[in-house]
């Protein structure tokens, strides 16, 4: 077998198209729920940058995030399932937990450096 | 897609601390080397210190790494022309001789004059002006952990950096010394070739010789592929891209096996006056408990300041409001664990892998509650600890709290070292490479990197990788004659 047809080549190339998709509104939640009072353009732009990141993520990592972001799309597309996606999003589970973590880290420091005065709730005044 | 072909007597794959010194070694003496880096080259001052466009332009995966275990291990790589040199905060140390005698002892590395290294480091510190800040106009944020370690009676220093300054500048006024602005235009004015944006597939071995390496590049927004016929080929691509090119290559041996860091830990210091420079970082250090452990400090911008809050958000989020006075340190280890490098058929990034001891656990927990210690004898307030579950530490009663709620899998790790992937020596049961870097079994590969280095040196390690590096270049130019 070719190495470009191998399925592990294949997740990995073919998450470029598809992780934005699954990563953004996921991203655009955990944002949300976590600083209520951060402006919709401001969460949108922070969204699209965590999905940016995450589409250049080395390959094994791409493929770990990429099947916990396909889990969490899932859920936020079935009835209760945003509440399952904050549940967990909110607990540190093992592995699962670590998705959330990242949208996070990358999130909280691309909106504290690109708007230094936001607060912790994420208003700027 | 077009392919290309390129020769070169000496192709030398990454221009960082390891590449661009072997290249101008190499170059000088008259050898036609050829550099493929594979990231752009970025003009120094282009882009914020520290900034997240840094990471996007200059970093692997964005700044975004980690070595899998529990816990996770974050890293960072450089990736760009002149590698990490370009990234990191400069912070220069010389080997410590009580660590080259025990390398010599236990790999078995031939010919290795601790006084040859010092003698070459001296020109390496000439080289990149490595120097302290003149007049001792240290940024606040380092002043503070001088000062809180001087109340203790700690033993501190400051860490020389790669610099130059103008007359009368401070610490924030430093322009970095580094490879694209010293060893490189060095090489390349003496004839070695740079492609950067070219990334080096894996070469091919015949009869223990290798010949030629396979690249992908982008010119003029087409994809290019390749072949680059060669000599002798130098792997300089670092402590996880150089095993990982080997492995690809289908080289066996003692190759990505033995990966070593220094694992840190993080607290955020909040002091009663605005002290924050968000784009550099504090140059003292305290070796009070060195080399197992050691302190210093951290980039602060206001993201990483957040982020150094994001495990305890709920309680300790309102810090971030008053960012201006807050700087973050960091606790880093001699670890006695170690990981793994593994390519993956099929995938262009090795799974590294990285496991902490129990020892290393412990060390985390007793070290990031000293430096907790420390920073409130620094004058801090408050200090947040970057672990889940933390309290905010306002007292020395509070230590004993935290203390017993760190767990390591409860923490941020992150390493901004890596080492010792391919160690050197002639004990082929420990080194995947010979006393001067020659992967032991192929007859003209030669890895020039922190992968030689046999473990990790408890000090800023790019001082070691350079002249190690140069030693090693300067035993190959008198082995072998350029063929010109």
């Amino acid at each position: 077998m070719s190495p470009l047809t191998r399925p592990a080549a294949v997740v990995a190339s073919r998450g470029d198209d598809l992780l934005p998709r699954l990563v953004e509104p996921v991203a655009d939640l955990v944002l949300a729920t976590d600083l209520p009072g951060l402006a919709e353009d401001r969460r949108r732009r922070a969204a699209t940058f965590i999905a940016s990141r995450c589409t250049g993520l080395p390959s094994v990592m791409k493929i770990g995030v990429a099947l916990v972001a396909a889990l969490f799309r899932l859920l936020i597309a079935v009835p209760g399932g945003r509440l399952v996606v904050g549940f967990l999003a909110a607990h540190p589970l093992p592995l699962v937990g670590e998705y959330p973590r990242l949208i996070r880290s990358l999130g909280y420091a691309f909106i504290w450096e690109t708007w230094p005065e936001t607060h912790p709730d994420g208003s700027a005044e | 897609m077009s392919v290309e072909r390129l020769d070169a007597e000496v192709l030398i794959v990454g221009s960082g601390a390891g590449g661009a010194t072997t290249a101008t070694v190499l170059a000088e003496a008259g050898f036609d080397v050829l550099v493929v880096e594979e990231g752009p080259w970025v003009e120094q001052g282009s882009v914020v210190p520290f900034s997240l466009e840094q990471m996007d332009r200059q970093y692997r995966g964005g700044g975004v790494t980690a070595a899998i275990g529990l816990p996770t291990v974050a890293y960072t790589e450089g990736r760009c022309a002149g590698g990490g040199t370009e990234v990191n905060s400069g912070l220069y140390r010389r080997a410590p001789g009580e660590i080259v005698d025990r390398w010599i002892q236990q790999y078995r590395i031939e010919d290795l004059d601790p006084d040859e290294l010092e003698s070459i480091s001296s020109e390496v510190e000439r080289e990149l002006s490595v120097q302290p800040v003149p007049g001792g106009r240290w940024g606040e944020p380092s002043d503070r952990l001088r000062r809180g370690a001087a109340a203790l009676g700690w033993k501190h220093d400051e860490s020389p950096r790669w610099m130059s300054y103008p007359a009368g500048g401070t610490a924030v006024d430093g322009r970095r010394q580094s490879m694209t602005r010293t060893y490189l235009p060095r090489a390349m004015a003496a004839g070695a070739r740079l492609i950067t944006d070219c990334r080096i597939g894996r070469f091919e071995v015949h009869n223990g010789r290798a010949d030629s390496a396979t690249f992908e590049r982008t010119v003029d927004g087409r994809p290019v592929s390749g072949v680059i016929r060669f000599r002798h080929l130098f792997v300089c691509g670092g402590a996880i891209q150089t095993p990982a090119l080997l492995q690809r290559s289908k080289v066996r041996g003692r190759i990505g096996k033995t990966l070593a860091v220094h694992p840190t830990v993080k607290l955020a210091a909040r002091f009663p006056d605005e002290l924050n420079i968000p784009d550099d970082v504090p140059v003292h250090q305290v070796k009070e408990f060195a080399p197992g452990l050691s302190f210093g400090g951290s980039a602060s911008h206001p993201g990483l300041v957040a982020l150094s809050l994001l495990d305890n958000w709920k309680d300790h989020s309102t810090a971030v409001d008053s960012w201006r006075r807050i700087s973050v340190y960091y606790a880093a280890i001699s670890s006695e664990g170690r990981g793994r490098v593994q390519a993956i058929p099929g995938l262009r990034d090795p799974l590294v892998t990285y496991h902490l001891t129990a020892r290393d656990k412990a060390l985390l927990g007793s070290g990031l509650t000293r430096l907790a210690y420390l920073m409130l004898n620094a004058g801090a307030e408050e200090v947040f600890p970057s672990f889940r579950g933390a309290p905010i530490v306002r007292s020395g009663a509070d230590l004993v709290g935290m203390q017993s709620r760190f767990s390591a899998s409860k923490a941020s790790v992150m390493t901004v070292h890596l080492c010792s992937t391919v160690p050197l020596g002639e004990n082929t049961e420990r080194c995947g490479a010979d006393s001067f870097g020659r992967v032991h079994g192929l007859s003209n590969v030669f890895v020039n990197d922190a992968s030689l280095l046999p473990d990790a040196p408890g000090v800023n390690p790019q001082g070691t990788v350079m002249a190690l590096a140069i030693r090693n270049a300067r035993r190959f130019v008198n082995t072998e004659n350029p063929r010109g």
